[in-house]
């Protein structure tokens, strides 16, 4: 188990409130979420289960700041995200958040350095390039750093993933379903990195997965279904 | 915090594939547009500076007198004489022979000229010595008579009675353009050589000029006027330095409000193809945006990249633009030398290319707003759903780039375009055009998601490929709508060029014309034809020339000289005109009202008009005709109207009045001989041409032959350059047809996978594509084929004022070529895809 503790006395970091989510208009549109009401507090690691279009991977979308929510409140890291314009979301964004996604998303015009130093010279960092570097070696793809992600593996690729969601130093790391493109050996090594770096930035991990083995890893598991939370509690 | 420029611009670079994959068809479309308004701002440019710079060169004067037919009195010499310096010269057309050897002719515009010509510009021989006018019994003469003649300097020449010594080879006449179209090369001779020649005779067409050299300061056109009220009857025809050539002037500013009509026709069809390749751009990097999304960049941020990415592939691609537009103007140019006053080289007009790259940049600024907008505003989840989920337009955020940018195309047209309401009428009505073809993509994706769903697969499929979302039925119907247009409108002009250079160029026409056929001569002239070709059929007419001095009824005439403007059509009120007598209706026209005079008419004198300057002029019969012939004002009575029959290339006279009207005035005679098919033989021409030039020394013998040959090619240079021009807007509409296809083909990509998935073969794939594009083509031809030919017809009738006489078989092919292009552009774009592993692909989705 590498995940920070529950830390019940501290500030919840998110405070989300009846939040709800509906795409589309008039006939077609479809209600994702249904009045979630969720805490979490600093340094906590969570994992969102649920079957397939339970909403989980909205309400992290929602969470950090991808998507806006049609109704409730959300708080995050101290930002009322339902108040927050397309620029403001991204603005909260920058530095607090990081998030790996299950396709990794790596820029593909950029070399490795170059994608991981992104988010820090969006954030108006000097020393990026060096940063970046310094992350790609503690992920372990000092080897790596000048290569485009067509010439990475999946599992390197979303190593450089990991590296760029966590060079800033975010508060808060999101995944969604990090492992899922991968096979099972390169999936456990990507996860040990995942929980072990997000530890040692002292970040709350928030990861949506469908595998129970690796929601197990984190304290907290809240399950989803048809758009609601079914169950929360610790692992 | 948003990205500091110089940040954006780190990022940009990244993404920038400097192969501008993905970006070249902005950059093509781009290229092309900038280059067309280059070349043609470059040249419309360098027309224009050198009529204005050049006129007096051109017209060798500030201001010139033309008489007909006469010499002017001392009178009127001293008149005109006081208001500057004076140079004096004469112009008729004559034959020049090579003495001993009566079979080497030909006919020349024989010009006379003083001592102080030319009053400005530089007349030079070959090898490039400066000269002035000849003196004595010395000829300058044109490269043409030297090859016709084969004869050099220092050899013999007869013109006339005189005999000529060749004293150089004309190299660069100053005056030559304004002299307009000629019967034959040009020798130019002292005034005592043309004296000399005996040809200047009472009736002889012979043009005198007087032309002045003005103190500075002085108003030519009001000195004109003076002249023009002074001697109200001497026919004058006066030229300014501003209008050195008004036929000149008429044709450049054609070309020039055509050339301006192209280059904003290539600028709104490369727009088109803009939008579409910064649309598809965009599209490919959508994931892209999503991500830097994801870490935290703002839509102004997103913005800030993208449009550096664009603005670096833009300026590329204009500064590109505007080297092919300079690089080709000088072939151009060469292309029109001896039409369009156009130096030959390589001109830099630094204000025309300011204006392509403004026009460039801000079409660029305006047609990749939308796009940019769109992918700036929309939340990263939204961005990556779009594949399946499309996204809706956001006009809100481009309005103001898209207004801005299309307020800047609009000002700096009007601003700019020598024709502003000519330009600002184009814009609009191609901006018009614009939204009804996007109206139409709109109508027929309603259309087709409203019809009864058809059973087969592939027909179902080709349907809902025009109406699901993310469908690119509007931007391919507007590009297929003006591509396709673009098609139609060049073959429209070119077979209405082709059309009219028959119609105008006859293939009926007699085989010689001879002028100044004294009267006297009329025996010998026809024992001479009838000698060499006894079936010969001759026709004699007596020619005379004048001018139209006023017109209308009896109590309220009309005078020319009050004329603020000549009247549309009404052509024969410029400068002096041919004028004949008969007793008979002419052969070929046909009397449309009114009564031929009788045989030996002597009552009142009477004329008989054409129709088109009745119909011109509001004329009635009874009404009045004033001509001045020779200086005398002579006035007849309108007996009737004529239809003639123009394309007859014989003798056709707006004006034929009866006998007594006229024909106590010295005049020549005019001829035409038609030779039988038999008789068109080298032996019978010489037979001809030798005896009359040996025997009518002062009549012009001139073979129709080689002038129709001449007009033959002045026609076709002429369309060749509109056509050139034309071919700018194809280029730009097959890029545009080009990059609409490949942008659909991206959209194309992820539904042809997974149908590859689901096991649909590659037959059947090619099926559904021939179907929505047959579909789509066949549609849109129709379109097209409105478009076009309205906009062809608004060229040739209005804007060239030529018949409109399409071949609508050929309008018609290339129109089907042009759907096959689609077709094949289309399949050839999709056959990579074909071929491609559906694993493969789906790894890179």
């Amino acid at each position: 188990m590498t995940s920070s503790p529950l830390s019940s006395s501290s500030a919840p970091v998110i405070a989300a409130s009846a939040l709800t989510l509906s795409l589309g208009s008039g006939e077609a549109q479809v209600q994702i979420l249904r009045g979630i009401d969720l805490m979490v507090g600093a340094g906590e690691t969570l994992a969102l289960l649920g079957p397939s279009g339970s909403g989980k991977s909205s309400l992290l979308a929602i969470l950090s700041g991808l998507e806006r929510a049609s109704g409730g409140s959300l708080n995050v890291a101290g930002a009322d995200f339902t108040a927050l314009d397309e620029d403001g979301l991204a603005a909260a964004r920058r530095g607090r958040i990081g998030i790996v996604l299950q396709a990794f998303h790596l820029l593909p015009t950029m070399t490795a350095l170059e994608n991981v130093a992104t988010p820090l010279e969006l954030a108006g960092q000097a020393d990026a390039m060096a940063r970046a570097e310094a992350e790609l070696v503690a992920v372990g793809l000092g080897h790596r750093l000048h290569h485009y992600p067509a010439q990475l593996s999946g599992g390197e690729q979303q190593r450089v993933a990991i590296a760029r969601a966590l060079a800033p130093s975010p508060a808060i790391l999101f995944a969604d379903e990090p492992t899922g493109n991968l096979d099972h050996a390169t999936g456990e090594a990507v996860a040990d990195l995942l929980f072990s770096r997000a530890a040692q930035a002292g970040a709350t991990f928030i990861m949506v997965t469908h595998d129970e083995a690796l929601a197990a890893r984190c304290r907290r598991i809240v399950r989803l279904a048809d758009g609601q939370i079914a169950s929360d509690r610790p692992s | 915090m948003n990205l500091s420029w110089s940040a954006a611009w780190a990022l940009a670079r990244r993404g920038l594939d400097w192969r501008f994959k993905g970006l070249r068809l902005l950059l093509v479309c781009l290229v092309l547009g900038t280059a067309a308004l280059s070349a043609i701002g470059t040249l419309t440019g360098a027309i224009e500076r050198e009529l204005a710079t050049r006129g007096r060169e051109m017209l060798g004067a500030d201001l010139e007198f033309t008489l007909a037919a006469r010499p002017p009195s001392a009178e009127e010499r001293a008149a005109i004489a006081g208001m500057g310096e004076l140079s004096e010269g004469a112009r008729l057309q004559a034959m020049a022979r090579v003495p001993g050897d009566e079979t080497r002719t030909t006919p020349v515009e024989l010009k006379a000229v003083d001592a102080k010509w030319p009053l400005y510009g530089r007349f030079t021989l070959e090898g490039g010595k400066v000269a002035g006018a000849p003196e004595g019994m010395a000829a300058w003469i044109a490269p043409g008579v030297a090859d016709r003649l084969g004869v050099k300097v220092g050899n013999k020449l007869r013109v006339g009675e005189a005999e000529l010594v060749v004293g150089g080879v004309i190299g660069s006449e100053p005056d030559r353009l304004a002299e307009g179209f000629s019967l034959g090369p040009t020798v130019i001779v002292s005034k005592a050589a043309l004296d000399a020649s005996k040809l200047v005779q009472p009736g002889s067409m012979v043009r005198s000029k007087l032309r002045l050299k003005l103190p500075a300061g002085a108003d030519a056109v009001a000195l004109g006027e003076r002249v023009k009220a002074q001697f109200p009857l001497a026919g004058y025809e006066v030229r300014t330095r501003d209008k050195a050539s008004p036929g000149l002037d008429r044709f450049v500013s054609r070309m020039g409000q055509f050339l301006v009509l192209v280059a904003l026709a290539a600028l709104a069809i490369a727009g088109i193809g803009i939008g579409n390749g910064v649309n598809s751009y965009l599209e490919a990097r959508r994931g892209s945006i999503a991500t830097l999304k994801i870490l935290g960049a703002s839509s102004r941020d997103i913005a800030r990249i993208y449009l550096l990415q664009l603005a670096a592939a833009a300026s590329l691609a204009i500064l590109g633009g505007m080297v092919i537009g300079v690089s080709i103007t000088p072939l151009i140019g060469k292309a029109l030398q001896g039409l369009l006053p156009i130096e030959a080289g390589f001109v830099l007009d630094w204000g025309a290319l300011a204006i392509a790259a403004a026009y460039g940049a801000l079409i660029a600024l305006t047609f990749a707003a939308p796009p940019l907008a769109r992918a700036k505003a929309f939340p990263a989840m939204a961005l990556m759903r779009a594949r399946v989920s499309p996204l809706a337009g956001n006009w809100k955020g481009a309005a103001l780039p898209v207004a801005l940018g299309l307020g800047g195309i609009v000002a700096l047209a009007v601003l700019t375009a020598p024709q502003k309401l000519l330009a600002g009428g184009f814009l609009g009505g191609a901006a018009m055009l614009f939204l009804l073809l996007s109206a139409l993509g709109w109508g027929l994706q309603r259309l087709a998601a409203r019809l009864p769903r058809p059973k087969g697969a592939i027909a179902r499929m080709a349907l809902a490929n025009l109406h699901r979302p993310g469908a690119q039925t509007s931007a391919l119907v507007v590009a297929l709508g003006f591509g396709l247009a673009a098609f139609v409108l060049l073959a429209g002009v070119q077979t209405s060029l082709d059309g009219n250079i028959a119609l105008r160029v006859p293939t009926r026409a007699p085989d010689y014309f001879v002028l100044d056929l004294p009267q006297g001569k009329t025996g010998e002239f026809d024992r001479i034809v009838q000698r060499a070709a006894p079936d010969a059929a001759v026709r004699k007419v007596p020619a005379l020339r004048g001018s139209i001095v006023a017109y209308g009824p009896a109590e309220a005439m009309t005078r020319v000289a009050d004329l603020k403007e000549i009247p549309d059509n009404a052509w024969p009120l410029r400068g002096d005109r041919g004028l004949t007598y008969a007793d008979d209706v002419p052969e070929g026209n046909v009397l449309t009202a009114g009564e031929w005079w009788p045989k030996d008419y002597s009552g009142e004198p009477l004329v008989s008009v054409d129709d088109d300057l009745r119909e011109a002029l509001g004329l009635k019969l009874g009404d009045r005709i004033a001509v001045s012939i020779l200086g005398v004002e002579r006035s007849a009575r309108i007996a009737s109207f004529r239809r003639i029959d123009w394309e007859n290339m014989g003798f056709n006279y707006v004006l034929v009045f009866s006998p007594n009207a006229i024909a106590d005035a010295p005049h020549n005679l005019a001829a035409t001989i038609s030779l039988p098919e038999s008789a068109k033989t080298p032996e019978v021409r010489r037979a001809i041409l030798g005896g009359l030039v040996k025997a009518l020394p002062s009549s012009s013998v001139i073979e129709i032959g080689p002038v129709l040959g001449q007009a033959r090619e002045i026609l076709s240079q002429m369309g060749t350059a509109i056509l050139a021009a034309a071919s700018v807007a194809i280029l730009a509409g097959m890029a545009v047809l080009a990059g609409a296809i490949a942008a659909a083909r991206e959209r194309k990509t992820y539904d042809n996978v997974i149908l590859r998935v689901l096991g649909a073969s590659r037959r059947q794939l090619l099926v559904l594509l021939v179907a929505e594009y047959g579909l789509l083509s066949a549609l849109l031809a129709g379109v097209a084929l409105m478009l076009g030919t309205g906009v062809a017809w608004g060229v040739i009738v209005l804007l060239f004022e030529f018949d409109w006489l399409p071949d609508w078989p050929r309008i018609l092919g290339v129109l089907g070529a042009g759907v096959a292009l689609v077709m094949v552009l289309a399949i050839a774009g999709s056959v990579g895809l074909l071929r491609t592993r559906p694993a493969q692909v789906l790894r890179e989705l």
